[in-house]
């Protein structure tokens, strides 16, 4: 264990030190300026794949559902409530109140909801924010694919710190 | 028809035009604001590993964003807070900014040379007995590296002016910072400029810059201390105290909205382009060796340069608190000039004729 040497960075008081700490500061800004290490992700041209298990937004599988209610009951957020749909019950869920905790998937019994991989769909009004059974039964618009969007993932650089590099699968 | 010509290329060349309108006065000046707080954005962003301005104009490198900015201030609305006086709350940024512009047109920016250039016709009107050439400026005073001071020492009196209308409390509590710092920084320029016209035995930055001795060379203290002064008198981090966004949402400019912001934005950063020229001026040879246009060419692009750098100390600094900048100010770079002055007058007796 000798041979390993801890770097100590000394604080002093010495006037000297008033100059160097200037002069390194800017030394640090210059190398950042000349040799960026930039992470961020231009967001719709790149999106980040998203790991499987990801708990995005819930779609409700009609012909499976036995109006069990259990998801309504469960639901933290009182976002999943229960509607009658000719005779029969089903749920409906706000995404207003929606928390995303899953719970609702976790419970329901014969697996009449999943969690999709969609996380960015945009409403442009709190109605719309409601789903109906209809509403939710049906798959959620995938991001544009007539737009080239590069599928990339995230992977720990021992340089950058954090790099992207493009997805395969 | 080609007397015409000719007269009115005689009158937009005429230095006093020239200077004050197109070259290193007006447009030149508004253009060079717009890159610099581009390149400020930017420049942040590289350290800070993000992309800063983009999506604008991709292949510029998000530069429209700034015109696009602009343009957004200039037709957004001026709100006129209850309880002040409209005519001096809006005259108040455009007098800060009109006193912030007046020193370029004092400032030389090159020489004339007696012939081969295009300002040679004004040889006569612009000649400096000191140096004995045509000094290309908007008004040639022999004593113009103090007038340039005084002018620009007039700023923060306008800041002060400016908050006082507003009255708004960050705004007065930004203009009492400014007028701590402005007696600190103001001493620390008058006197770096001093030692400097004790080195070269002038008040005449022409003569300093045409004496072909660099004055980094010649006093490199006075350098630091003026550069140093420069950042604090131009709200430039690490001395942005009078502005800060997080204590003080904008200081001074606090209760402006508009194109009004938009001038008091400008107050700063055209305060900045002015001290950078006199410090390329005085320190970094000017235009030497050129004269005529490519040496105005060469004088504007080193202050680029300077102004580019004290931008980009928003990258590298955080921002002091008002008592150390004073301390700094007092303490460490006051004793700095005294130095600088001692360094002035022996190295002026010693090797600058």
């Amino acid at each position: 264990m000798d041979s390993i040497k801890i770097k100590e960075y000394k604080k002093g008081d010495s006037s000297l030190n008033l100059v160097t700490g200037h002069l390194k500061a800017v030394g640090t800004g210059v190398k950042y300026f000349v040799k960026p290490q930039r992470i961020t992700l231009k967001y719709p041209e790149e999106s980040l794949s998203l790991p499987t298990g990801y708990r995005g937004m819930i779609r409700l599988y009609k012909d499976v559902c036995i109006g069990c209610t259990l998801c309504a009951m469960v639901c933290p957020a009182d976002a999943m409530k229960m509607a009658t749909d000719q005779g029969k019950k089903f749920p409906t869920i706000n995404y207003g109140r929606c928390v995303f905790c899953g719970f609702c998937v976790d419970i329901c019994p014969v697996d009449a909801l999943k969690e999709t991989g969609v996380h960015d769909a945009a409403f442009s009004s709190r109605r719309e924010l409601f789903f109906s059974p209809d509403k939710f039964n049906q798959d959620f618009d995938q991001p544009p694919v007539e737009l080239l969007v590069k599928k990339v993932k995230a992977v720990i650089d021992e340089e950058k710190g954090i790099k992207y590099v493009p997805d395969t699968d | 028809m080609m007397n015409l010509l000719f007269d009115l290329r005689y009158y937009v060349l005429y230095p006093s035009f020239f200077n004050s309108v197109i070259y290193p006065g007006l447009i030149f000046t508004a253009i060079l604001l717009l890159t610099t707080i581009w390149f400020e954005r930017k420049a942040a962003a590289r350290v800070q590993m993000r992309v800063g301005p983009y999506y604008a104009s991709k292949r510029l490198g998000g530069f429209m964003q700034l015109i696009a900015d602009a343009v957004k201030f200039v037709f957004s609305e001026v709100i006129i807070p209850e309880g002040v006086n409209p005519t001096l709350f809006a005259l108040a940024p455009v007098l800060a900014v009109a006193m912030s512009f007046i020193p370029l047109s004092i400032i030389p920016v090159s020489v004339i040379p007696p012939s081969g250039s295009v300002f040679s016709i004004y040889f006569r009107d612009f000649y400096d007995p000191n140096i004995g050439m045509g000094v290309l400026t908007g008004l040639f005073v022999q004593y113009n590296m103090l007038l340039i001071l005084a002018i620009e020492s007039m700023y923060p009196v306008f800041v002060i002016f400016v908050a006082w209308v507003t009255n708004n409390r960050f705004a007065i509590v930004g203009a009492v910072r400014e007028s701590y710092l402005s007696v600190s920084y103001d001493v620390l320029l008058i006197m770096a400029t001093l030692s400097m016209s004790l080195e070269y035995h002038t008040l005449d930055l022409a003569k300093i810059a045409q004496s072909g001795i660099p004055g980094i060379l010649a006093n490199p203290v006075a350098a630091i201390v003026f550069f140093i002064a420069m950042l604090m008198g131009s709200a430039r981090f690490p001395f942005e105290i009078a502005e800060a966004e997080t204590e003080l949402v904008l200081g001074a400019y606090t209760e402006y909205s508009g194109f009004l912001f938009v001038l008091t934005m400008a107050g700063s950063y055209v305060g900045n382009l002015v001290y950078a020229l006199v410090f390329t001026d005085m320190f970094l040879w000017g235009w030497y060796p050129l004269s005529g246009f490519p040496g105005a060419l060469l004088t504007g692009l080193k202050a680029s340069i300077v102004v580019f750098f004290s931008v980009f100390l928003r990258a590298v600094y955080g921002r002091y608190r008002i008592d150390q900048a004073l301390r700094g100010g007092w303490k460490y770079l006051l004793p700095l000039t005294f130095v600088s002055l001692f360094i002035g007058l022996v190295v002026g007796y010693i090797w600058i004729p």
